[in-house]
This record gives C-alpha cells, structure tokens and sequence, in this order.
C-alpha cells in the first residue's frame, strides 16, 4: 500500500487493523486447506494437498457442483433475456408502470434472502409445483435479476438517445435498431452482469435452502457437510467457492468497466 | 436550383410538453430544392421543429404536409427524410463504411449495389481512404462528414441538420459551411438546416426564417432578414444594428417620417405595407445598421443626419465599431463600424462627429 504523504499514521493503522479483524478470517481456511488436521487441530508444520484429494473424490460433491453450474447457467440466461427486456422497455420512456416495475425488479434483491426464499417456497406450495433445480433456477433468477437489469439499465442509458433515433431516421425497424444498433453496444455489459449473476448464483444458500427439493448445489453440500463435523475438505471447498467466486467478480469488473472512447 | 414548387408545409402546427406550449401555430413552406435555414436563440423552438418534421415528436395540433399529403401518421423510418444529427449520432462499433452503408442495408439493398454507393458518398465528402476507420478514429469535422454521407446515401427528399457545426472550431466552421453549401449544390437536394449563429444563417440560406420564443419572426431571403427587419427582435437579433425609438409621422409613397430624440428621420417602407398602415403616433423604431453611417454628407436633402460626441473605440480587425451619443436632452447611443486602417480611424474618443445616413438604408419597425 502506497501511502500520501498527507495520510496521518493514525489513519493507516486503524484501517490496517479494521482489515485484519474483519477480513483476516477469510483466509484461515484457505491456509488450513492446505495443512494436515490432526485430532481437530491444524498442523501448520505438514503441509498437503490431501484435502482436495479427498474434495475432489467425493461423487456427493461432484454432483452438487454439476447442480451449481446447470442452475447459474440457466439463471443467467433467464436472467439477461428478462433483464433486456425489462431494461428496454423502461427506458423507452417514462411512466407509473415502468417505476413499479422497476421497484418490484429491486424487491428480491432488497429484502432479506430468507424472506424471498419463503415467499417463493409457501408460493410454490400453493400452486402445487413440486420442489427440484427448476424451483431453484427460478429463485435464482428472481434474486439476480435486479443486478443483471440495472448493469443492462445503465449501458442503455449511456448509450445517445440519438443513436436509436439515427437508426430509424435511416429506415431501420425496431428490431432491426435491437438487433444492429443496440445488441453490439450491450455485448459487453450482458457478459460483465451475466458473470456477476452466475457468481451471485453460485454462493447463494438461503433462497436454494428453501426451494430446492433433494438436489443439492454446493453451498449447501457445504451446510450439510459442516453439521456432520469439522473436515479439512470442508475448508478445501471454501476456499474453492471463495476463489472461484473471486475469480468471477475480477472478469466482471473487466468486462464492466467503462472503456475509452 | 429552387423551384417554387413546395415540397414541405407547416400549417398551423403548435407543440406543447405538458403545461408549456414550445411552439405556436407554425405555418411554414419549405420549397424544392432550397437551402432554408431556422435561426433562433435557444430554447426558441428550432430543435422542435425538426423532430416533428423528422418524425421523432408528433405536432399537438396542426398537420405537416409533404406534397400535399398529410404525414402525421408516417413514423420515422417510412419518412423520405435524413436527419444529420447535433452530436453526429454515428454508431460507434460499426466502421465508416458500415455506418454510411447502414440505410441501405436495412432496407434490403443488394451488398455489391452498397459498396459502390457507399464508395460514392464517400467520394462525395471526400473520405474514401477513411472507409474503414471507426467513428472514434476520426476528427470532428470528418465525423460531420461521414454523418452527411449516411443521410444522403439514401436520397432523401430532404436532409435535415440540427446545428451540424456547433461542436467545431471556427476555422473548420467556415470550410464545412462552404462544403455543405456545395453538396447541397451538387446532390440537389432540400436542405433544412438549423443553427443559432445569425453569420452561419446569412453565409448559407436561400431562406431564413428567424424564430423567437415558439413565434416565426420573420421568413425571407438573408438580405431581406438583414435590411429589411420584420420586427424589434429580428432587427436586435442582426448583431449591433442602431434602433431609434419615435412616434410614427406621415408617410409619402416609399417614405415614411419617424419623429426622434435625433429629430425627424426619413426612411424606407416599400415592402412592408403593414407599415404605411400604421396609425400616425404610433410607437416604432428607426433601424440603421452601423456600416450605413457615414461621415460624409452626399449632399442629397433627404438624407438623415445626426450630430453627437465619440465615447469609445473598438478595434476589431477588419473593421473599428465607434460608439457615438448623440442627440440633445435624451441621448442616444449610435454604433458607427469604420474601415480599420493601420493609422486608426478617422475619430477620436471625446471629438464631434456628425453623421449621415440615406432613407433607403433606415427601416422602421413597430414597437
Ligand atoms: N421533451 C421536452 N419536454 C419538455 N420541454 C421540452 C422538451 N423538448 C424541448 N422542450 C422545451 O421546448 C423549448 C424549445 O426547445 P428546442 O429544443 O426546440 O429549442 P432550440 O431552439 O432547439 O434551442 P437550442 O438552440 O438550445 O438547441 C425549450 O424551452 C425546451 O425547454
Ligand atoms: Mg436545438
């Protein structure tokens, strides 16, 4: 860390210290993934690889991962395709009926995940829709909405009104201006939101707690696994879910930043 | 290359957004093959009226007429119209030939037909090395450039710009005016062309018509707009013109009197029979513009003359505007423009200057 000349000691200590409390954490069970456990207690001095040995060997984990990957894809392809269409249509104008659209798009995403995670889950149950990845793919879906919408809303809204007028001017349809004019200009923000969705996806628990039906994703491989007892593969796949999480935010952010014109 | 023939008209169009009304009972005729220009201060209605030409804004009442015909119903993609917008409006992931040949893609040209169209409209602004650049590779004036391409690939009835040159410098302002004038020349084809630069309007027009504030102020030729102002605010609005406020006299023929703090002048009406209409008494102005005074008497007894005190120089290369007071108990402030010379000009701050002007150059305008 590079620091100005005119940041007093003081303030660099206490943010140095806020770090290690709060963010030190994180890094314990990566550290230990890589250390023997003996009697409970890790080893620092025998360093292995026998806990993703033992991750990678476990079939119950190789399906929930399968699980995770086929619901972050399908919620993000749902996602993207209601995210442009709402994303569209709300910045074609301005009414009562886009705001509340607008607002009720933000609601998942707002209120607690256990709140969203009941309502799905008592609605389901009311129209009889028998719990499966569906179910989950549908609760992911209403929770990464919002942020694939908004990533879309913002590119839309940055993109000169003028270049949808230009193209109509010159005798494009509507959908050929979809297709020719914006389409080229959202590629970037549809990949950058579609990453952070499957991301989103990929470590959500409560909503998937409460509306999947005997499939497990990872997360909650991980809930039950730690219920049974502290493994070392449990840290191992911490620290999988937390690279691979990482991972996924660096590409976004890549993809979503604003490029020179 | 103008023809009589209308090609275009504004009847009684109005354009409110909500409570305020932007636009009041428009009546315009564009004509075939004219270069007409809107010119008005900002947030005077100009911008407006090309959307709604264009398609973009539909009128709150009123119709727009293309030969003839109602065109209200017709969205923008069905109108025989290319708009080359403010901010140029080029889409910045296509290359300049791809932007250019956009219109006819869309319409389901041939793609050789496109090529060589598109090598035309190139060849036509001067840009053929520039085919495939990208818009963010190109300057300013290049980009206005490739935008009067894409609009006119498509041979549009007319071509619509909305302060196509606000954004450049005033060097390229000149050149990309006499160029506009050109292809318009050229591609024969009507331009409407809206700017709030009264220099732009007169380099460029056939036609100009002056907007204030929602009102049309006055539809001429440039000459006319500038010599023979409808109105205070167009005569204001001509940079640096003299106005004289008086009571109407009698009028005799061409001439009408106009009694002044600077005494009696004479001027013009022919033209304008609204003017030698008007109640005797009535409240005008004297409108000269600075270059018409002249220190020299011809001799002739009709001219109007004034007598007053220099107060001030300003040397602005080819010319020097002196300001003038003059007249007696209520003076009045003249503003003369003289030939600059490497020695100055003939007056100094503080000396008398006596000054003449002939009728035919004196215009009144109601108050
Ligand atoms: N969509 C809109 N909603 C509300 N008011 C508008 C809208 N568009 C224009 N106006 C108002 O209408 C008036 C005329 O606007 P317009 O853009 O036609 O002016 P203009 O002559 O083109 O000005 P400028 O030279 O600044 O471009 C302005 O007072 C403006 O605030
Ligand atoms: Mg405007």
């Amino acid at each position: 860390m590079i620091r100005d000349s005119k940041t007093p000691y003081w303030l660099v200590g206490i943010t140095g210290l806020v770090f290690i409390l709060l963010y030190g954490p994180i890094f314990v069970p990566i550290a230990s993934s890589f250390f023997a456990l003996k009697q409970g207690v890790v080893d620092w001095q025998q360093p292995t690889a026998s806990a993703y040995v033992t991750l990678v060997s476990n079939e119950g984990i190789l399906v929930a991962l399968r699980n995770t990957l086929v619901v972050g894809g399908a919620a993000v392809v749902c996602s993207l395709i209601l995210g442009i269409a709402s994303a569209l249509y709300v910045n074609s104008g301005r009414s009562k009926d886009r705001a509340l659209l607008q607002f009720i798009i933000f609601l998942p995403f707002l209120m607690p995940p256990i709140i969203t995670g009941l309502a799905l889950l008592i609605y389901f149950r009311e129209i009889e829709f028998d719990r499966s990845l569906v179910t989950v793919i549908i609760g992911h879906t209403v929770f990464v909405l919002a942020l694939v919408y908004r990533t879309l809303l913002v590119r839309l809204q940055s993109l000169s009104r003028s270049l949808v007028e230009a193209s109509y001017d010159l005798g494009a349809s509507g959908w050929q201006t979809f297709r020719y004019v914006l389409l080229p200009n959202l590629t970037s923000a549809m990949i950058g939101a579609g990453i952070l969705a499957f991301a989103l996806s990929f470590d959500e628990t409560m909503i998937t707690l409460l509306v999947t039906g005997t499939d497990n994703t990872l997360p909650i491989r991980l809930w039950a696994m730690m219920r049974l007892g502290f493994t070392p593969d449990i840290n191992a796949l911490v620290a999988v879910i937390l690279a691979f999480t990482t991972l996924l935010c660096l590409l976004a952010a890549r993809y979503l930043m604003p490029r020179e014109s | 290359m103008t023809t009589e023939r209308l090609l275009l008209e504004l009847k009684a169009v109005s354009k409110s957004f909500g409570q305020t009304e932007v636009l009041q009972r428009i009546d315009l005729a564009v004509r075939d093959g004219e270069f007409i220009t809107i010119l008005g201060p900002s947030g005077s209605g100009k911008t407006t009226i090309l959307r709604m030409i264009g398609g973009f804004e539909s009128p709150s009442s009123g119709e727009i007429l293309l030969d003839g015909a109602d065109i209200s119903a017709l969205p923008i993609n069905k109108r025989p119209f290319n708009t080359v917008f403010q901010d140029y409006a080029l889409f910045p992931h296509m290359t300049v030939a791809a932007n250019v040949g956009y219109g006819l893609k869309v319409r389901g040209v041939k793609n050789a037909e496109i090529e060589t169209r598109v090598g035309e409209a190139l060849q036509l602004v001067a840009l053929r090395d520039f085919a495939g650049r990208f818009p963010a590779q190109l300057s300013g004036g290049q980009r206005q450039r490739v935008a009067l391409a894409r609009a006119i690939i498509c041979r549009p009835r007319l071509i619509l710009l909305d302060e196509p040159l606000a954004a450049l410098d005033v060097e390229l302002r000149r050149q990309m005016q006499s160029f506009l004038k050109d292809i318009q020349r050229e591609i024969k084809t009507t331009f409407l062309f809206v700017t709030h630069d009264q220099e732009e309007a007169i380099a460029m027009a056939d036609r100009i018509c002056v907007m204030n504030s929602g009102h049309i102020q006055q539809l001429g030729s440039a000459h006319e707009v500038y010599y023979r102002p409808a109105s205070e605010f167009v005569a204001r609005f001509f940079g640096d013109n003299n106005l004289v406020e008086g009571r109407l006299g009698p009028s005799s023929g061409d001439r009408r009197r106009i009694e002044t703090p600077l005494g009696a002048l004479v001027c013009a009406i022919d033209g304008q029979p609204h003017l030698a209409a008007a109640p005797e008494g009535a409240a005008a102005y004297a409108v000269f513009r600075p270059e018409a005074l002249s220190l020299a008497s011809t001799g002739s007894s009709e001219e109007n003359r004034a007598h007053g005190l220099v107060t001030g120089l300003h040397f602005a290369g080819a010319h020097t505007l002196t300001s003038i007071r003059a007249g007696g108990h209520e003076p009045v402030n003249l503003r003369l423009r003289l030939p600059s010379k490497v020695e100055g000009v003939a007056l100094r701050a503080g000396e008398a200057a006596d000054l003449y002007w002939r009728p035919s150059e004196c215009r009144l305008v109601l108050k």
